[in-house]
């Protein structure tokens, strides 16, 4: 039973869509990511799933709304904002305010406290704080009620890398418990090793859904690497066998690199084939070179790249690639869509 | 509601403003009650002295209790201290961004409003009543000696109109707050509107009453803090009689206490509403 269920979770500002439909489930026992550029709709997405901003569609927490919910501390919590708090007030008195409403036991705030690493400044305003201070705050108030449900909103926001680790550590921890994680970052090294699921969108719209594996796999950057001196044989070889099921690049003289098929089946296809092979790797593209190839497009916000050095500001640069000469990936394609293929089969 | 009620008594209560202001606000009152009756009494002995009876009585009791804010065109200031209070209820939510995680706490929007309302409404309530009743300890220790009249149900029912003034005001402008979103403009708001627009217009009406020959416009007098200090206002400065004004017309000039607060009530009321919708529609 999925605990978390959003359908066609919906919000415009003014005429322009911050988030446009999105649906999706957030799965017990699992850390489920939710990924997007700046100005993707991530917190927008987060604070229609608890009623906080006024949208369309449903957010469903065990088949309840969460405005429905009576004490719902108990049952989801959540980090929305990286300093939500009074700076006078101390950070216990903070979480006794939060815990009031739910009934939780002042030694619980105590228990939280001890458990973000804040027993020492208890007693202190928050005025002070760090914002990885202020972040483990708001975790401890999420944390509050032991819910069974936790919404994030880049709570890594500000940690330091030891702090980072524990909160890994903490979410691994408090999935395999059964609980379900939604949380939101821009550290997509870390997500990749925390999160079990990847809701990613762009432009308020889904781009992808589903295990973090299959997010990976959709890269064109995956690819099986060939050095090979009879490099044009084989691509037309692998070309054959691909039936446009992939793609196959004669990348320099030596070197073919292919998608879509496996090592083991290209070195099979040599071995039959008589074709000497010096070298034969695959390469796995990483969260974040898919990230950054999915949303590629989808930036709310993109940078001028800053122009080379020695040339007036205005000129345009170089557009960037690699040297002549180095390996190159093979050019993007879409999950399940056709690689770009020779008509004839032969490489491109 | 018990829910929203907690939140709300543990948010104020957690708060060093809420002391200091609330503490401030009892301290200046009564010490105010003090020094003016201590001044009154050591430098002109003459002034208060023998039997005082009847309205003389009944003025001077009420104005050692409430810091003469029986006299028009006076205001209660303790009203002005506290209600500070009502703007940092709302102010404090969007100006820390404590909204959300209020509405994650307590996610049934109205009860968070109503609890607001019902908490700070009761904790200005015991403000007026402390700082009354310890006024009126301070006033007797300088009026031991004179042969006053107390009249207990009078000065009763005075305490009672700066409660009802007090909690008024105070919701009228954690109202505001809520519609404007921004804690400095509304404390600024409640001093610059019934201490400066208002009485800038009021002044205006009397020079032009002057020029003219007429008594200042009628209408003035149904300005929402005019209308407001009617509630506790019962001698007029302008009033060539002098006396404890009580028998006045519902909505004549000036304006009854029932006719300040129906005149004040339907401002509070409406902007009372106004916050209501607004915060049941928009964005946390």
């Amino acid at each position: 039973m999925a605990v978390i269920q959003a359908r066609g979770l919906a919000k415009a500002y003014g005429g322009k869509t911050a988030v446009g439909g999105l649906s999706f489930d957030v799965l017990p026992g699992t850390v489920t990511g939710f990924l997007g550029p700046n100005g993707a709709g991530k917190s927008t997405t987060m604070r229609l799933m608890l009623g906080l901003d006024r949208g369309q569609g449903t957010c469903t927490f065990d088949g309840k709304p969460f405005t429905d919910y009576h004490q719902p501390m108990r049952h989801v919590g959540a980090v929305l904002e990286a300093k939500p708090f009074h700076p006078t007030r101390t950070a216990r008195n903070h979480l006794r305010m939060l815990a009031a409403p739910s009934g939780v036991p002042d030694h619980r705030v105590d228990e939280v406290l001890g458990l973000v690493g804040l027993g020492d400044v208890a007693g202190k305003a928050p005025s002070t704080f760090s914002l990885g201070m202020g972040q483990r705050l708001g975790l401890a108030a999420a944390l509050l009620g032991n819910p069974h449900t936790l919404i994030l909103d880049e709570p890594a926001n500000g940690l330091d890398p030891q702090g980072i680790h524990w909160l890994r550590n903490l979410l691994r921890s408090l999935a395999s418990e059964g609980r379900s994680v939604f949380v939101s970052s821009h550290l997509l090294s870390e997500m990749a090793l925390m999160a079990d699921h990847l809701v990613v969108i762009g432009r308020g719209h889904m781009i992808a859904n589903g295990p973090i594996e299959d997010f990976t796999k959709q890269s064109t950057r995956n690819h099986v690497f060939v050095r090979t001196p009879q490099a044009r044989e084989l691509a037309a070889l692998v070309g054959q066998r691909l039936a446009g099921e992939g793609s196959v690049q004669l990348a320099s003289a030596d070197v073919v690199t292919v998608v879509g098929l496996d090592a083991e089946a290209i070195g099979a296809l040599a071995f039959d084939n008589g074709i000497r092979v010096h070298e034969l790797s695959t390469r796995q593209a990483t969260l974040e070179e898919a990230f950054l190839e999915m949303t590629g497009n989808m930036q709310e916000f993109q940078a001028v790249a800053p122009p080379p050095q020695g040339s007036p500001y205005g000129q345009q640069p170089p557009p960037p690639g690699p040297p002549p000469g180095s390996e190159q990936p093979p050019p993007p394609s879409s999950y399940g869509e056709q690689g770009p293929q020779d008509p004839n089969g032969g490489a491109r | 509601m018990i829910d929203a009620l907690r939140y709300e008594w543990t948010r104020i209560t957690t708060l060093r403003s809420t002391w200091w202001i609330s503490g401030m606000s009892v301290l200046v009152g009564a010490g105010f009650t003090f020094v003016v009756w201590m001044f009154l009494r050591l430098t002109s002995p003459g002034d208060i002295e023998g039997e005082l009876v009847g309205d003389g009585a009944r003025f001077y009791y009420n104005a050692a209790m409430t810091q003469f804010s029986n006299v028009d065109p006076m205001f209660y200031l303790v009203t002005y201290a506290v209600a500070i209070l009502g703007i940092l209820s709302w102010g404090h939510e969007y100006r820390h961004s404590m909204i959300r995680a209020t509405l994650t706490t307590v996610p049934q929007r109205w009860t968070v409003w109503l609890a607001k309302y019902l908490v700070v409404g009761a904790w200005v309530s015991v403000v007026v009543v402390l700082t009354c009743v310890l006024s009126l300890v301070c006033a007797m220790l300088w009026f031991a000696g004179l042969d006053a009249d107390f009249d207990a149900a009078y000065l009763l029912a005075a305490l009672a109109k700066r409660v009802v003034y007090t909690v008024m005001v105070t919701w009228l402008v954690m109202s505001a707050t809520v519609l404007i979103r921004h804690q400095t403009f509304a404390l600024v708001l409640l001093y610059l509107w019934p201490l400066g627009v208002e009485t800038l217009i009021r002044f205006m009406g009397l020079i032009v009453g002057a020029i003219t020959g007429d008594s200042s416009p009628d209408g003035l007098r149904f300005m929402p803090f005019n209308a407001a200090g009617r509630l506790v206002q019962d001698v007029s400065i302008t009033d060539p009689t002098g006396g404890i004004q009580d028998s006045l017309d519902l909505f004549g000039n000036p304006l009854s206490f029932w006719g300040a607060f129906l005149v004040f009530g339907l401002y509070t009321f409406v902007l009372m509403a106004a916050s209501i919708v607004a915060f049941q529609k928009r964005d946390a």
